[in-house]
């Protein structure tokens, strides 16, 4: 268990180095001069090149690349040409949002899509069925922000149930920070919630038809005993799977939701970053969120052992 | 069967012939051909009807009272739908109707473009690496590092170090979608490779791109064909996020993503900008994913289990 | 009173009912009322106001640093840090005295020699500091509360240019600050100003955070836009960056901001419905929307086709793409200068005043138009900027030139601008922009009006007849004369097309009703500004 462990987390490692080289060479042969930009309107060519230096930018390939992957180890993510501040402590002031919207869209995702997807499931083939299949075929092909809009101006604006922008921290109140959230989680979980639901219904649908499970109904079990006890954890691997390489759909689509209520995160940051060519900015984003997806992933394999026994690697 | 059956045995006396059974295995109608194939999977009928529908907007936009998209009459902006402008006008005066239809080439370029040259990228890539055992580890690895970026931010990142141009945006939500179909097919041909058959192919002689064309690749027409649908699908809604931040094709083409961008500043108080190019794009993402899922039910229900 | 305000209180009575104060509920409102939550036209995502000129930077360096002199409302630059200043009798020596009290936010006085590094910082990035420096003699801190400029040839604009209000403005900062590198970003944000920068709460493109200097004595003089006594009533203000104009909007609906900046014009009518918001003009000064041409290499090297694009543009066409029907926020500009200005001049003009585009194609004939490519630059992240360049690609179409059009954002309009080769090697044809109309009042301040070739703003167009009128409005010795050669520069510029005009157009800002003091002005000015609950 512990090499397994073990041995997936060193897997990871030749993952992150590539991911590293090609965000570092993405920016590389990008078009655009930072040292142009930075130096501004009334610089001379003099003052352009002076700034180039002091930035590094003008030494050969490799070396730049070694030298910023020194770096990057060292937990030290470079300046930002834009703010003059810390990549690591702009990233650190920003991840809270993020994570919370995610974070939440997450639980809320699993608290309404497994149980719709359990029910498909078990009623497969009748009208609720169909409904909730209908509702998540449908789910999954809306706009995360015309889904989001609509969200803000009926329960926002109109009703006033929620407010219509910001973030505020759970520090200042845990009513208070999910009053912010509960909207653009809902928009953001949208597709998500379809996704989920889909993949717990055929996964269950497939389990539901074993042996295993007519014995248990033989053997006289309830039907919710046998659904989320025996069904349910039989068919988890694939959806932990789906959950999994989901979170790319949500790191994604929270860079619109972000923008569209106003969150400061990481998702918009992002966005500013990528749109100004701030070059530090946007490596350091890239590989965080590169990072935290291969986190996910990772501790889903590690889910699997738990759910599976019969996943020994 | 009839109620009742002569007989030209004499039957012995005490005995009764029985009563015919109810016939309770009815014959099953077997509908042969792609008629009988839509009536069967009516998911991948009704979706395929409204893809089709919206290929023939696309291909006759010019045709169905449109005028010029990219014609702006300032003068005349932001009117409500009417006689004269259907779906109203844009910012610019440019009318939305005619935008919606026109977009409706570029947003079904990008997506059958992504999915055509993802799924042949991804078809080569996961031969090689299925194939070749030491390039496997490797590509799998740089795959794998791809994968880890999110598609989205991978896309706009890509997008960021060219000009927004129809091609390069399908360019970079190529590159985002190619690992996942190489992973697919990767893993059809690991298993596919271990059967018996494949081996005796191999003992044989066979050469490797025999055994591709006649063993690997017939199993893999039915997951890819499937994956192709969901990458169409998510390649127009990444479209539309592009452009939504402005990273997208560029403006003097309309698309559906475009014109929801330009239109939502105005959203509380001109909804139409916005919703009917949203609900033309969720009607098409729709299509594609009913005809997805109608093709993986039919070919392989238990796909249904995998993305 | 929304649901909220009631929830809120209900939950303050609850307290008092428990706490049996009577001024509990007092205090938790007065809390609120002294904080105003500000959206800004633009993310602050850095804050050197010297080595970053965009408008916004300006705006929030007006908060934290002061300056020694300032512009009032009738654009007469006043007195502000200085008690006194004198000029020599042949002109060349200008001695400041400043005023006593003046203290920096880390408790320091403001001495003469953190003015003299701050001048010198402003005089290397300033064009107009770049003129005085290259005339000066010295610069020089003669006491504590003294310093003295020193120059070869007299300059009567002196307290002009340091009251001006266009970036970058000569805000005073420690001369431990001012002592750096011009071309680079300073990282402490000291000032003088009326409120503090709360550097560990600013998330830089999301929030900013001012809070009031406690120590700050304005003068006495009323406030006068950026002159007299600023005189801070609100405790705390927080810059919060809302990405999108819906979402503002219905933030300010809603009471969750206070103060929006730059409400987009097609969202002031339901703004304007709200019995709880006001919207007023934000600045009379407004802006003038610019179609810049570079000078340097084909098509545009040619005067004619550069008036030709005179002759073809409808300034109604940019002016509604820009605001929309309502007809109180644009007017037509025959000219290159801020209209009901003192010196506005509208002669030349008149080839602005009706487009004929068949005239503008026999011109381009007639000078011999090749289909030469026209690149258009065009930011897609400024509404101001995306606007103009739908309508411009539109336009050369209309004229028959072959079009370009790239699709960008603003920060890559700033590095191609500065291009000077062809646009297959990444330079530029044209590129839109937009100035303050506060900066176009005359040739002080005005860089983009220059006619001096390699040395003029981006574009670098080459005009002897605009550079003579330049000279003789800085000879003038009196209004009329002064009125006189801005009118002779007008004509030149339009004749030379130094750049087009697209028309002047005005910005709304809104605010909560509970909000007052709010003044019109060329940036939001905070001091005199209240807030009840």
């Amino acid at each position: 268990m512990a090499s397994y462990v073990l041995r997936r987390i060193l897997v990871t490692i030749p993952v992150m180095a590539i991911v590293a080289l090609f965000v570092f060479s993405l920016l590389y042969i990008a078009p655009g001069d930072p040292a142009a930009v930075i130096a501004g309107d009334q610089a001379s060519p003099a003052d352009v090149e002076r700034i180039r230096q002091s930035l590094g930018l003008d030494r050969p390939f490799l070396v730049q690349f070694g030298s910023w992957l020194w770096r990057i180890l060292h937990f030290d993510l470079g300046t930002s040409i834009f703010t003059n501040l810390p990549v690591t402590s702009m990233i650190a002031q920003r991840i809270e949002p993020t994570l919370s919207l995610m974070m939440l869209t997450l639980v809320l995702t699993l608290v309404i899509a497994v149980p719709l997807g359990v029910v498909a499931a078990w009623k497969a083939g009748s009208l609720i069925d169909r409904v909730i299949m209908a509702f998540a075929v449908s789910a999954f092909s809306l706009p995360v922000f015309v889904v989001g809009y609509v969200l803000a101006y009926v329960f926002a604006l109109e009703l006033e149930w929620f407010p219509v922008q910001g973030y505020t921290p759970i520090s200042q109140g845990f009513w208070p920070w999910l009053q912010n959230l509960i909207l653009p989680s809902i928009a953001l979980g949208c597709v998500y919630i379809a996704l989920i639901a889909r993949i717990t219904r055929a996964s269950m649908l497939e389990v539901l038809q074993q042996d295993y499970i007519r014995t248990a109904r033989a053997k006289g079990l309830g039907q919710r005993g046998i659904l989320f006890v025996h069904a349910l954890k039989n068919a988890a691997v694939p959806i932990v799977t789906v959950i999994g390489i989901g979170v790319a759909l949500l790191i994604g689509g929270a860079v619109v939701t972000e923008s569209v209520f106003a969150i400061p995160g990481l998702g918009r940051l992002t966005v500013d970053a990528i749109l100004r060519r701030d070059y530090p900015v946007i490596q350091g984003v890239v590989l965080m969120f590169s990072f935290l997806y291969t986190l996910v992933n990772l501790m889903v394999d590690l889910t699997y052992t738990l759910i599976d026994p019969r996943i020994r690697y | 069967m009839s109620a009742s059956t002569t007989s030209s045995v004499a039957i012995p006396p005490g005995l009764a012939i029985a009563k015919a059974l109810p016939d309770l295995m009815l014959p099953v109608k077997v509908r042969r051909g792609v008629i009988g194939f839509l009536r069967n999977n009516p998911t991948v009928a009704i979706g395929g009807a409204l893809l089709l529908t919206l290929v023939l907007i696309g291909i006759f936009a010019p045709y169905l009272w449109t005028v010029d998209p990219t014609a702006l009459a300032p003068a005349k902006r932001t009117r409500p739908p009417s006689a004269d402008y259907w779906f109203g006008t844009d910012a610019l005066g440019r009318d939305v109707y005619s935008r919606v239809l026109y977009g409706t080439r570029v947003s079904l370029t990008v997506g059958l473009s992504v999915a055509l040259l993802a799924t042949l990228a991804g078809l080569a890539i996961g031969l090689v690496s299925g194939f070749v055992r030491w390039a496997d580890g490797i590509v799998m690895r740089v795959m794998d590092g791809l994968m880890s970026i999110p598609p989205i931010l991978l896309a706009i990142a890509l997008m960021a170090l060219t000009r927004g141009s129809v091609g390069n945006v399908i360019m970079a939500i190529t590159v985002a979608e190619i690992p996942r179909v190489s992973r697919l097919v990767r893993g059809v041909v690991l298993s596919l490779r271990e059967q018996a058959y494949v081996d005796a192919a191999i003992a044989s002689g066979t050469r490797a791109p025999m055994i591709i064309l006649r063993h690997i690749l017939p199993n893999t027409m039915a997951p890819m064909l499937v994956q192709a649908t969901y990458v169409c699908a998510s390649a127009m809604i990444v479209e539309s996020i592009l452009s939504f931040i402005g990273a997208g094709t560029p403006p003097t083409i309309p698309s559906w993503g475009n014109i929801m961008a330009e239109g939502r500043a105005l959203w509380q108080v001109k909804p139409y900008i916005v919703f009917f190019p949203a609900a033309f794009l969720s009607v098409t993402v729709l299509a594609v994913n009913l005809v997805g899922d109608g093709l993986r039910d039919a070919l392989d229900p238990r796909m249904a289990k995998n993305l | 009173m929304d649901r909220r305000t009631v929830l809120k209180g209900l939950a303050g009575a609850g307290t008092l009912a428990a706490a049996g104060g009577l001024s509990m509920p007092a205090l938790s409102q007065g809390a609120v009322a002294r904080t105003l939550r500000f959206v800004p036209q633009a993310d602050l995502a850095n804050f050197d106001p010297i080595w970053g000129t965009q408008y916004v930077v300006r705006n929030a360096a007006a908060l934290v640093w002061d300056t020694l002199y300032g512009f009032d409302d009738k654009l007469q630059p006043q007195r502000q840090m200085v008690e006194s200043e004198e000029v020599s009798s042949d002109g060349l020596t200008w001695t400041f005295r400043l005023r006593s009290g003046l203290k920096f936010h880390d408790g320091e006085p403001v001495l003469a020699k953190d003015a003299v590094a701050s001048l010198a910082r402003w005089s290397a990035r300033d064009p107009q500091g770049q003129t005085i420096k290259a005339m000066q003699n010295e610069l020089v801190a003669v006491d504590d509360r003294t310093f003295k400029w020193v120059l070869k040839a007299p300059f009567p604009k002196m307290l002009v240019a340091l009251a001006k209000n266009n970036a970058p403005c000569s805000f005073i900062m420690p001369e431990r600050i001012a002592q750096t590198d011009p071309f680079k970003q300073i990282t402490e944000y000291v000032g003088s100003g009326p409120m503090k920068f709360a550097r560990n709460e600013w998330v830089p493109g999301a929030k900013s955070v001012f809070e009031k200097f406690t120590d700050y004595v304005p003068r006495q003089e009323p406030s006068s836009w950026l002159a007299g006594g600023k005189h801070m009533l609100l405790d705390r203000i927080e810059w919060v960056t809302i990405p999108d104009p819906a979402t503002a909007a219905a933030a300010l609906q809603n009471g969750e901001i206070d103060w929006w900046e730059n409400p987009i014009p097609d969202l002031v009518p339901v703004l304007k419905k709200n019995k709880n918001v006001a919207v007023d003009i934000a600045d009379p000064l407004g802006n003038i929307g610019v179609f810049r041409m570079n000078h340097t290499h084909p098509p545009f090297d040619n005067v004619k086709i550069r008036r030709a694009v005179l002759t073809a543009l409808s300034q109604e066409d940019y002016m509604r793409a820009l605001v929309g029907d309502d007809n109180a926020l644009w007017k037509p500009l025959p000219s290159f200068f801020a209209p009901n200005t003192p010196l506005y001049s509208e002669e030349g003009g008149d080839i602005l005043k009706q487009r004929n585009i068949d005239a503008a194609k026999k011109l381009l004939a007639e000078a011999g138009y090749a289909n030469e490519p026209v690149s258009c630059i065009v930011a897609q992240d400024q509404p101001i900027t995306k606007a103009q360049g739908d309508v411009t690609a539109d336009l050369l179409k209309r004229m028959g030139m072959n079009v370009d059009f790239v699709a960008t954002d603003w920060g890559t309009v700033g590095a191609r601008r500065a291009q000077k080769t062809p646009h297959n090697q990444g330079g530029w044809e044209m590129f839109h922009t937009w100035h303050a109309g506060a900066d176009c009042i005359s040739p002080i301040g005005y860089a983009a009006i220059r006619g001096t070739g390699d040395k003029a703003w981006w574009g670098w167009p080459t005009s002897e007849k605009v550079e003579a009128e330049v000279s003789a409005w800085f000879a003038a010795k009196s209004l009329d004369e002064e009125k006189a050669s801005i009118g002779r520069l007008n004509k030149a510029a339009m004749e030379d097309v130094i750049y087009a005009p697209t028309g002047f157009f005005l910005s709304y800002t809104a605010w909560r009703k509970n909000v007052s003091g709010i003044v019109k002005g060329p940036l939001p000015f905070m001091w005199g500004v209240s807030k009840t609950a």
